[in-house]
């Protein structure tokens, strides 16, 4: 499609032909505040806010129902039409109360935002006029809504419609007494949650997040959900209180329009509970903690031992990186190694949207490295082993063989389990069920800290190399070729 | 308790889905054969509604909460409406309104407590001319007055 | 004053909505030939008449019916029988007194369209006129006036939302959505019913096709003015002694209207004010309905808009904060509740001019209900906005001392 030129204020920009007027300013980084336009939901036009003035025309138009055209010239900021957008925000907020200090979208609110941009006014709402509607409404799913903070802008309910397609969501009633209801249980089909991201105000908020920070605290890293092959991009926002631990507060959704859009699943965005709780943290040998210098010691008298057959599994949770020092562990010390695969499918997972079956996030990297998935041979090789070593994978052995465990959580048949790093506290890449390269990075500190699977096993061979992206760059190329400019 | 259609809207229901092109264009007159058979919309019709038009029943109850007519709860046995609107107004429809809450007992949105009448003002009938104009049980009674109305009423309870 | 009566011809007839007497006094006796004839000769005629549709808006009923050219087919015609208009009460008459009129109207209309079937919504609260519809639409099928070789009609009934009668609003309420307009497109098109190119127009400017075809585009032209040309059922209500429609050629003053046709103000008093065409057309003072003309630039030259044509009449013992505070709550009713400015805008001021009513304002009432009016008008998605606009500004230009 060809492309156009237009002027907005003092910019001149070039952009398809087409095109919605918000949209290219959202892309160029120009303010226009608007509550019910969202890129990935069809214009609406509802709220009204984003009025610009267009030359020739007039009246204000909304820019989110104008398309643009060649020599068009748009105006946001002359009087008249800060004093237009000045008015409608004042009815935006005719019923919504002034108590942005102990609402918990306070630092993330669209209309706390627009009220600093357009301009402070006196209050001419008497309080008798607001419409009093009902402030605590819990519609499953971990969502609560607000009606008296909600600007009826229909995000929610249009994507509930339109990507969900559950329709489970809906606004009930008519005029000033519209409310966004659900009737039933609200499920959204398993995307519930995306309504508190999409939700421009404080009306629909996370009951799993909510009042639990403050996000101005918050860090957030930008990151790849573990729960299936997806790999919806992520935000994961966490914060160490003072002399605490650092705490995962909530997963959202990061945008990514080649995998997740701006969404991901309620089943992905609850799963850093996991990350936070019940971890293994400390080695142990034979159910007790012990010192790394101990298991280590343990764990070499086992590799030396050429008596004793071991075999090496490993998961497809891990990224390339670790998955690749496996793989030069095991070859270093000529240990068969299988990887993993139809424990992870489960059919039941997947649908028509972003959930599929695999619900782990690098099977396709997994055998990318060449490690050998044959189950046969697996089975075979598991079958002789008298030790196992396991990466993660967590499969039923025979009661002849001994598990030395490396994992994120504790295991409860193993002779020896050594903690590693989860992905929100380090870095790597996975390959998606789509076949896209992805990196993901994690900076959530424990106060034990926690190495890499990477960086463990570069330690137990002690080369120092194995901690240090560059040498895993160079040796995944080296590895899959293939990879070469997708790192 | 589950929801049926009687014969006659069944057939009619029947007739009406070649005239459609999608059968989400039925929840009205879905909507209206439930609430004529039961007097308001049950749970259990708006389950029927939903699945005959392949929605979910909160999208039908969404389109029904659009439109005043319908009823998602329990009326008397008679609706009184009472058009409020300026014609109707200017001659004398307040006075009605007054008349009725005094002897029914209720105010406007109510039923008495025999259930036998649900007291409500509306918006514009179209009956301008015949202000002011009271609908009982859907039917237009033109140019009231409290004495004609405390007939009307009379009528309409025996 | 003789003319023609394009739409009330035959209701003086005993039982003229029955097909025996409407067929006795002319009905469907030329429907043969003008479905033979070609469609576009049709709607030539419609445009030669200078017909502008009858539900409020008086936009030329043959541009509209342009829009549909090179339109794919299916296309559909949508009869809007949502009269729900305060002050307005024509199209029902058509209904009670001639149905059989209105589906001939259909039927040319659809031949001239070439649109396969007809859908007319009808409000809820008309179940008296549904029903007598419904029945000339039975009797019509089973003589075969409507069937196999003809388009289908369905009555549709809506349940209770001025909104629908907004044509957008009613193709949504017909598409069995929650009745709320559509975003105006940017350049004139037809209206979309399930995607297919669809034309809506009012009950009355239907009925009226049958009288232009019959007569002839001059025979229209003839009567009312240059640029309001035909008749239009006028309504008469409030403070008059003979409320009631009349057909009646545009062009006619209103006092002489309101003397003649309604009989005069109430036991004598003095006029006041008149809304002339429905609510939310502006409100005039007396000295501006003195020279004031039925048709749609007489009213825009006297200050307000022909709307309807249904005109509310206000005795000198009417306050008009209290018309004003009962027009905003029909309003605050009835708005849609879709788009901001008039969802909030209209309760807002609802609320504002009831507490002016109950003497109770706040002092910063009448610059925010007028901010309120200015914010709303022009800045939502329907037109619904800008009429509750017109009608406050009306009320404050025309009566200012009445709300000082």
């Amino acid at each position: 499609m060809s492309n156009v030129t237009l002027r907005i204020d003092e910019h001149t920009l070039t952009a398809p032909k087409g095109s919605l007027l918000i949209q290219v300013m959202l892309d160029n980084g120009l303010s226009i505040p608007h509550f019910c336009y969202h890129e990935a939901l069809e214009a609406d036009g509802n709220c009204r806010m984003c009025m610009v003035e267009i030359e020739g025309q007039k009246r204000p138009q909304i820019a989110c129902n104008t398309p643009i055209k060649e020599g068009m010239i748009v105006r946001t900021t002359t009087p008249s039409i800060m004093q237009t957008k000045r008015a409608i925000l004042e009815l935006e907020l005719r019923n919504h109360p002034v108590d942005c200090p102990i609402c918990d979208q306070a630092g993330e609110c669209s209309l706390q935002e627009y009220y600093m941009e357009v301009g402070l006014y006196d209050a001419h709402v008497a309080k008798s006029d607001k419409i009093h509607k009902a402030k605590h409404v819990d519609l499953g799913s971990h969502v609560v809504l607000d009606q008296e903070r909600c600007v009826l802008c229909q995000r929610c309910v249009r994507f509930v419609h339109d990507k969900a397609k559950s329709a489970d969501l809906v606004v009930t009633g008519r005029g000033a007494t519209s409310v966004i209801s659900a009737v039933g249980a609200f499920t959204g089909n398993g995307y519930a949650m995306n309504v508190v991201d999409l939700c421009p105000v404080g009306a629909l908020t996370s009951s799993d997040f909510r009042f639990a920070q403050r996000v101005w605290f918050l860090q957030s890293d930008a990151s790849i959900c573990h729960g299936c092959a997806r790999g919806c991009n992520i935000h994961l926002d966490h914060h160490a209180i003072k002399g605490g631990i650092d705490t995962l507060y909530r997963l959202r959704p990061r945008k990514n329009s080649a995998v997740n859009g701006h969404f991901m699943c309620d089943t992905g965005r609850i799963s850093y509970k996991s990350l936070n709780e019940n971890r293994l943290l400390e080695p142990h040998v034979e159910g007790h903690a012990t010192s790394f210098s101990h298991t280590f010691s343990l764990l070499r008298r086992t590799l030396d031992d050429k008596s004793q057959t071991i075999v090496a599994l490993v998961s497809p949770h891990w990224s390339l990186e670790n998955l690749a020092s496996v793989k030069l562990f095991c070859a270093r010390f000529e240990i068969p190694l299988f990887g993993a695969h139809e424990a992870s499918i489960e059919p039941s997972f997947a649908d028509e949207w972003l959930r599929v079956a695999d619900r782990a996030p690098n099977r396709a990297g997994l055998e990318l490295l060449g490690i050998d998935v044959s189950p046969h041979a697996r089975d075979r090789a598991l079958s002789r082993a008298q030790v196992v070593l396991d990466f993660g994978h967590d499969a039923t052995l025979s009661s002849m063989s001994t598990r030395y465990y490396f994992g994120t959580h504790p295991h409860s048949d193993a002779q020896m389990q050594l903690p590693v790093a989860a992905y929100s506290e380090e870095s790597g890449h996975l390959i998606n069920c789509d076949n896209i390269v992805q990196h993901y990075s994690g900076s959530v500190k424990r106060s034990e800290p926690l190495l890499s699977l990477h960086a463990l096993l570069g330690l137990l061979v002690m080369e120092g190399a194995w901690a240090t992206q560059p040498f895993w760059h160079a040796t995944l190329i080296d590895m899959a070729p293939s990879l070469e400019g997708r790192l | 308790m589950s929801f049926a259609l009687t014969p006659a809207h069944a057939q009619r229901l029947e007739h009406l889905r070649s005239r459609y092109e999608t059968p989400r264009s039925l929840i009205l007159p879905l909507l209206w054969m439930a609430q004529t058979q039961e007097g308001y919309l049950s749970p259990e019709a708006l389950a029927f509604v939903a699945h005959e038009t392949q929605l979910c029943v909160a999208d039908v109850t969404s389109v029904a909460s659009f439109y005043t007519m319908f009823a998602l709860s329990p009326q008397g046995h008679h609706t009184i409406e009472v058009c409020g609107t300026l014609s109707c107004h200017l001659n004398g429809a307040s006075q009605l309104i007054e008349a009725l809450q005094k002897t029914l007992g209720i105010t406007l949105g109510q039923t008495t407590a025999d259930g036998a009448f649900t007291l409500k003002k509306v918006e514009c009938m179209g009956a301008c001319h015949e202000a002011p104009v009271v609908v009982i049980d859907g039917v237009y009674h033109a140019r009231q007055n409290v004495q004609s109305l405390t007939t009307l009423l009379e009528e309409t309870r025996s | 004053m003789s003319h023609d009566l394009v739409v009330s011809a035959r209701f003086g007839i005993a039982n003229s909505h029955t097909l025996i007497v409407a067929q006795a006094h002319g009905a469907y006796t030329q429907l043969s030939t003008l479905l033979a004839q070609p469609p576009q000769s049709l709607v030539q005629t419609v445009i030669d008449s200078g017909l502008r549709g009858k539900g409020g808006g008086g936009a030329p009923t043959g541009a509209k019916w342009q829009l549909l050219e090179g339109q794919a087919k299916p296309r559909y015609l949508v009869v809007n029988a949502d009269e729900s208009e305060p002050g307005t009460f024509k199209d029902r008459h058509i209904i009670e007194h001639d149905p059989h009129l209105l589906i001939e109207g259909i039927l040319l209309s659809c031949h001239a369209l070439e649109a396969k079937a007809a859908y007319i919504y009808m409000r809820g609260e008309y179940r008296f006129w549904h029903d007598r519809l419904q029945s000339a639409l039975d009797e019509a099928y089973g003589a075969g006036i409507l069937g196999a070789h003809s388009c289908d009609i369905t009555l549709h009934r809506g349940a209770g939302a001025y909104i629908c009668g907004e044509k957008s609003a009613l193709l949504e309420s017909l598409e069995g959505y929650r009745g709320q307009p559509r975003l105006k497109p940017h350049r004139p098109e037809p209206e979309w019913l399930w995607g297919r190119a669809t034309i809506v127009n009012n009950v009355e400017t239907i009925a009226s096709i049958p009288y232009i075809l019959y007569k002839g585009a001059q025979a229209y032209r003839a009567m009312g003015t240059k640029e309001s040309a035909g008749t239009l059922l006028f309504g008469l209500s409030g403070h008059v002694n003979r409320p009631g429609v009349y057909e009646l050629p545009f062009g006619m003053p209103l006092l002489e209207v309101i003397e003649t046709y309604g009989g005069g103000i109430r036991d004598g008093r003095a006029l006041k004010a008149v809304i002339p065409g429905g609510a939310s057309t502006p409100v005039l003072t007396a000295e501006q309905a003195k020279n004031a003309t039925l048709s749609y630039e007489g009213m825009k030259l006297a200050g307000s808009a022909l709307g309807t044509g249904g005109m509310i009449i206000m005795d000198e013992s009417t306050s008009m904060v209290d018309a004003l505070d009962n027009l905003l709550a029909f309003y605050r009713h009835e708005s849609c509740g879709q788009c901001t400015p008039c969802r909030e805008g209209t309760h807002w001021a609802s609320s504002i001019v009831h507490d002016i009513a109950r003497r109770q304002p706040r002092s910063d009432a009448l610059p925010t209900l007028k901010n309120i009016a200015r914010t709303i008008n022009g800045q939502t998605i329907c037109v619904f906005g800008p009429a509750v606009a017109d009608v406050i500004n009306g009320f404050l230009r025309n009566f200012p001392q009445e709300f000082a």
